[in-house]
């Protein structure tokens, strides 16, 4: 399956937004949606800091589609661009035609870890106990959304939304988010060592590294390390 | 604009594709998929974190709801969603100048796909099609994709090497310490911030400064004046 490449999994999720004006705002469903998700960038982290195993996401709206109606380098076009003896009736029909969504949809595509099977259920499952609160604000308009009562119910419904990856590329690395944040916690930690250590004889540098070691306990996942969505070093 | 989130970039593009040459675009795919071998390319490029196209048919928009009105397309359409490091420019010119043979053909059948060579027109067309995001999460804005995978290798030496801290001299010691630093020197390196780690990083920095900046005024307004030492 296109949507796992080792034990990362390409989530993404084409979600409908209802038609319609949410009262007393007078402004779109769709609109309601973006104004949420970009309400989240205001606040000291992102909610997705708190679902675990999350690398990257992004939401967006998309509200139409886009066709480029220049003229382009693609075999059938060009083709017609070129012969003079084509009426102009077949020569127009060559142009790209112009296609409209009926719905807006909310689009949530999700880097995660999900092990060698992509176990997206159960990262589906931790979202919503972690966010069920943020969930409801970035899907609340959706259509369908309104039978979501619970972890399960979320599950099923993101299942209707969600769409196969044909490639997904790996180009960092597919360990569990706490081993990655401890390794760059470690990175960070024995980077600053090695240069503050630099010169010292050989029984200092061995104490120094000791207490160091101690201090940053390399086999300990969960403390200390960075926290996901760290922004300071 | 929320495409920023720490050091990387999130970029979204969707394209046209003929419904009747889906197909070959799949197959495409999928023969890169078998043979990893074809992707040599995009793993030269080490700026990016993830990468992803997905084809949805033209019947095949998500359907949820018996009063959603169904889609009544002429094209299918190409998603690709990255997450890469380095500014827009840089990333779209890395993939024209790295492998624009397979930039072509993972496009190829896209609606008035300009090619990736020449870059103007490519830009255009990227540009056209591409979709600014509302929300971005990193779970490490500090870290560039180099970052997580050199941090991998940093963790793994540092275990192994405090599995014989204790053996020898002092000397002994550090003579391994120095082969452990001389060994990682390509992976070692502090991390700091890019100057806008994200747009909410930012938000929240300039209400800081700004509550800092209005205490600083009320304590100025309400300071006891001193008397003379007359």
């Amino acid at each position: 399956m296109g949507s796992i490449s080792g034990n990362a999994y390409a989530l993404t999720a084409l979600c409908p937004i209802r038609k319609g004006i949410v009262v007393g705002e007078e402004i779109a469903y769709s609109d309601k949606v973006r104004d949420n998700l970009q309400n989240w960038n205001i606040l000291p982290n992102s909610p997705m800091a708190q679902v675990p195993q999350t690398y990257l996401c992004r939401y967006f709206v998309l509200d139409d589609v886009y066709t480029e109606s220049l003229s382009g380098g693609s075999a059938p076009d060009t083709l017609n661009d070129w012969l003079p003896v084509v009426p102009d009736s077949i020569r127009r029909s060559a142009m790209p035609a112009h296609d409209r969504l009926q719905s807006s949809y909310l689009v949530f595509s999700c880097n995660l870890h999900g092990g060698p099977k992509g176990d997206v259920d159960s990262y589906l499952r931790g979202m919503w106990n972690a966010i069920s609160g943020p969930i409801r604000e970035a899907w609340g308009y959706c259509y369908g959304f309104d039978q979501v009562t619970d972890a399960a119910s979320f599950v099923t419904y993101m299942h209707k939304c969600m769409l196969p990856a044909t490639l997904f590329f790996v180009g960092s690395n597919d360990d569990p988010l706490p081993e990655q944040l401890k390794a760059l916690y470690l990175k960070q930690e024995f980077s600053r060592f090695a240069v503050a250590n630099q010169g010292l004889d050989a029984a200092t540098l061995r104490a120094n590294y000791k207490s160091f070691i101690q201090r940053v306990a390399p086999n300990a996942l969960s403390f200390p390390t960075w926290e996901p969505g760290k922004y300071q070093p | 604009m929320f495409n920023i989130a720490g050091k990387s970039y999130a970029m979204n593009v969707i394209t046209p594709v003929r419904w009747y040459l889906t197909w070959l675009n799949k197959l495409i795919f999928w023969v890169a998929l078998k043979m990893p071998s074809t992707l040599k390319g995009l793993i030269t490029l080490s700026l990016i974190h993830y990468a992803r196209w997905v084809i949805i048919g033209k019947n095949q928009f998500p359907h949820v709801s018996p009063d959603q009105p169904r889609e009544k397309l002429k094209y299918s359409y190409m998603l690709f969603f990255s997450n890469f490091n380095g500014s827009w420019d840089q990333y779209v010119d890395s993939f024209t100048f790295a492998i624009p043979g397979g930039l072509d053909m993972f496009w190829k059948w896209n609606v008035r796909y300009s090619k990736s060579v020449a870059l103007t027109p490519f830009h255009r067309y990227i540009q056209y099609n591409q979709i600014e995001t509302q929300h971005y999460y990193n779970a490490y804005p500090l870290a560039a994709s180099n970052d997580v995978k050199s941090a991998k290798t940093v963790k793994a030496a540092l275990i192994a090497f405090d599995q014989t801290a204790d053996l020898g001299t002092d000397a002994e010691f550090m003579q391994r310490y120095n082969t452990l630093l001389r060994g990682l020197q390509h992976d070692l390196g502090d991390m700091y911030p890019t100057p806008i780690v994200s747009m909410s990083a930012y938000q929240v920095e300039r209400r800081h400064r700004r509550a800092e900046r209005a205490l600083q005024t009320s304590r100025a307004q309400h300071a006891p004046i001193k008397q003379g030492s007359q």
